[in-house]
């Protein structure tokens, strides 16, 4: 860890720019193909602003659907109403979020564990349940929400490679950004909520209020996931808001390893390649051979991919980092040998 | 033997739990730079009373002053930015975290705050803040440890890190709920050595202790409390000579 954190943030952003910038060309060579990549994309901002609340504050959200699809059918409206130009939907989406997240966070952080879990899951039912009635005028009810005109920034139709672009420079900045939220002292207080919030109100800190900040954090990256999907395709569907939306996320950041910020948008990009690529191979078992493959993560590979990757690392005498079990019922023996985790600064 | 002007001021503090009286109309008085000591039988209602100090139970009745301006009622947090730190019986830190994290987040809280948006700023192994805890987990004879996950620490450790991440707030008063329980002998000793050693920083503090060696060894003054009330307020001396207190609880300790 002898890096300065700058000259390490150039190496990972870079590569992970990379890796992104590029992936319209080598997903066609796995078998995918363009518009898979932008999906792939804008749910890996979707996964790491989940990861900002899951993994730093030990938080789990059933109900992220609602910012997801709420930003979708505000978009969608602003696009159909307002204007064909996404800038405009862009900032009152970005509003209508931040609203919808303070009420819902407001409500919903006054209990943890599994009953802020039920809360955020009865929010999103009751917002996925009024655009199919009260709302059905707005949202098009069952039919979802059709734009006739093709979205535009500034005179760009916005549309193929374009959306891509767009999309990855999102993740790319989402990516630094939670990276940089990580070692500073805001997330080290995030961080602090999950190993004992308790100590840390008796420290003398708002644990409430930063608890509320990465909430809102999240939701807004969520927000922009949900954006980013309409001016992909100019359609928003009820299902943006049904809670298998809320449940994809979740098993999206557990096989790709929670509190890695890399893993979930790598559970991401898996959940989304076998959907539209190993299906077409398998066929109707596809569900159950993913239901297989969550279950064996979770029982052999805890850690999710980035574990996997980091155990290998390790076989092979790179020395990964070990996964820190934040798991109150980790089993003894796993706690006891964290071993090497010894090598970490405040803030990394 | 006054240092000077009450810090902390208890008038009337009752707490009942159900049918349990925990604590029946205490008055407390702490002079600013000395260290008190609260003895009394389990159950006492020693670690209530603490409890009641930093906002974590609400009394029934009674006021809780501190630096001349009431405490009762506030949120905890808003009771610990004014200078009031908590060792709790059951060491309480960050376990999964190195021991500097710990030490900084609690540096950080008293740097910034009850909240702060720094985002911008890194947390880098040359940060002042980081230095600061590095020092501190030093003087408390932790530094080699620094970047060891906090949950593998021995129980007397765990305390010290506790006792580190308490000091780098710099608190005006200090409340400690059996430091030295589960410390052997010699460790013991050292905690109380290092307690000396910051009282003579002119911090206050407030111990609650079972083991009579330590109170009689750093306590300057002795509050005796049994069944929730205050039965004896004293100099060392005055406290082991009186009756009440040998019967209620050095009696008892005997006996037992």
């Amino acid at each position: 860890m002898g890096r300065s954190p700058f000259a390490a943030d150039l190496i990972a952003v870079g590569l992970f720019a990379a890796v992104v910038l590029t992936m319209p060309v080598w997903i066609v060579w796995i078998g995918g193909y363009e518009a898979l990549a932008t999906k792939i994309v804008i749910w890996a901002v979707f996964a790491l602003g989940f990861d900002i609340l899951l993994g730093f504050t030990g938080y789990l959200s059933f109900g992220h659907a609602a910012f997801f699809g709420t930003a979708a059918y505000t978009t969608g409206l602003c696009l159909k109403h307002l204007s064909a130009d996404i800038l405009p939907a862009f900032f009152i989406t970005g509003g209508v979020s931040l609203v919808v997240a303070f009420v819902i966070g407001l409500l919903t952080l006054r209990r943890s564990g599994i009953y802020f879990s039920i809360l955020t899951l009865a929010f999103a039912e009751m917002l996925h349940a009024a655009a199919l009635s009260i709302l059905q005028a707005y949202t098009g009810g069952d039919n979802g929400l059709t734009m006739h005109t093709k979205p535009e920034l500034l005179g760009i139709r916005m549309e193929g490679l374009n959306v891509f672009y767009l999309a990855a420079i999102v993740a790319i900045l989402g990516f630094f950004a939670a990276r940089q939220i990580k070692r500073s002292p805001f997330g080290l207080m995030l961080r602090a909520i999950k190993e004992n919030a308790m100590r840390l109100e008796y420290t003398g800190v708002n644990v409430w209020a930063y608890k509320m900040a990465a909430y809102m954090i999240s939701a807004m990256y969520a927000s922009l996931a949900g954006f980013l999907m309409v001016v992909l395709e100019p359609y928003v569907a009820t299902k943006f808001l049904h809670w298998s939306t809320s449940g994809e996320v979740v098993i999206m950041s557990v096989i790709g390893g929670v509190n890695t910020l890399i893993g979930p948008m790598i559970g991401a990009a898996f959940m989304l390649y076998f959907e539209n690529v190993i299906q077409a191979f398998i066929g109707e078992q596809w569900r159950l051979v993913l239901g297989l493959v969550f279950v064996l993560i979770v029982i052999f590979l805890p850690g999710g991919f980035v574990d996997g990757f980091n155990r290998i690392r390790r076989a092979v005498g790179l020395g990964g980092r070990e996964r820190h079990h934040n798991v109150p019922d980790a089993p003894a023996p796993v706690r006891e040998n964290r071993g090497d985790r010894a090598a970490r600064q405040p803030g990394e | 033997m006054n240092k000077g002007e009450p810090l902390l001021e208890v008038r009337g503090v009752s707490k009942r739990f159900g049918g349990l009286q925990a604590l029946k109309d205490v008055d407390f008085s702490v002079a600013e730079g000395s260290i008190h000591a609260i003895i009394g039988p389990n159950g006492a209602g020693k670690s209530t009373f603490l409890n009641v100090l930093i906002g974590l139970i609400e009394p029934d009745q009674g006021s809780v002053t501190f630096a001349g301006e009431p405490i009762r009622g506030l949120k905890p947090y808003k009771i610990i930015q004014r200078g009031i730190a908590r060792v709790f019986q059951t060491p309480q830190i960050f376990p999964g975290m190195s021991l500097l994290q710990n030490v900084a987040i609690a540096a950080v809280a008293k740097r910034d705050g009850q909240f702060n948006t720094k985002v911008l700023e890194s947390l880098g192994p040359r940060h002042p803040i980081v230095d600061e805890a590095g020092d501190l987990l030093a003087r408390v004879g932790l530094g080699d440890y620094l970047h060891a996950a906090a949950e593998h620490l021995s129980r007397g450790d765990k305390r010290r890190l506790e006792l580190a991440v308490c000091l780098v707030a710099h608190p005006r008063l200090l409340l400690l709920d059996e430091p030295t329980a589960g410390m052997a002998r010699h460790d013991t000793n050292r905690t109380i050595d290092l307690l000396k050693e910051i009282s003579e920083t002119g911090m206050t503090k407030v111990v609650i202790e079972h083991d009579m060696h330590v109170v009689f060894s750093l306590a300057e003054r002795i509050t005796v409390l049994a069944q929730g009330q205050v039965i004896a307020t004293g100099r060392p001396e005055e406290i082991r000579g009186n009756p009440r207190v040998q019967e209620a609880y050095l009696g008892g300790a005997h006996a037992a």
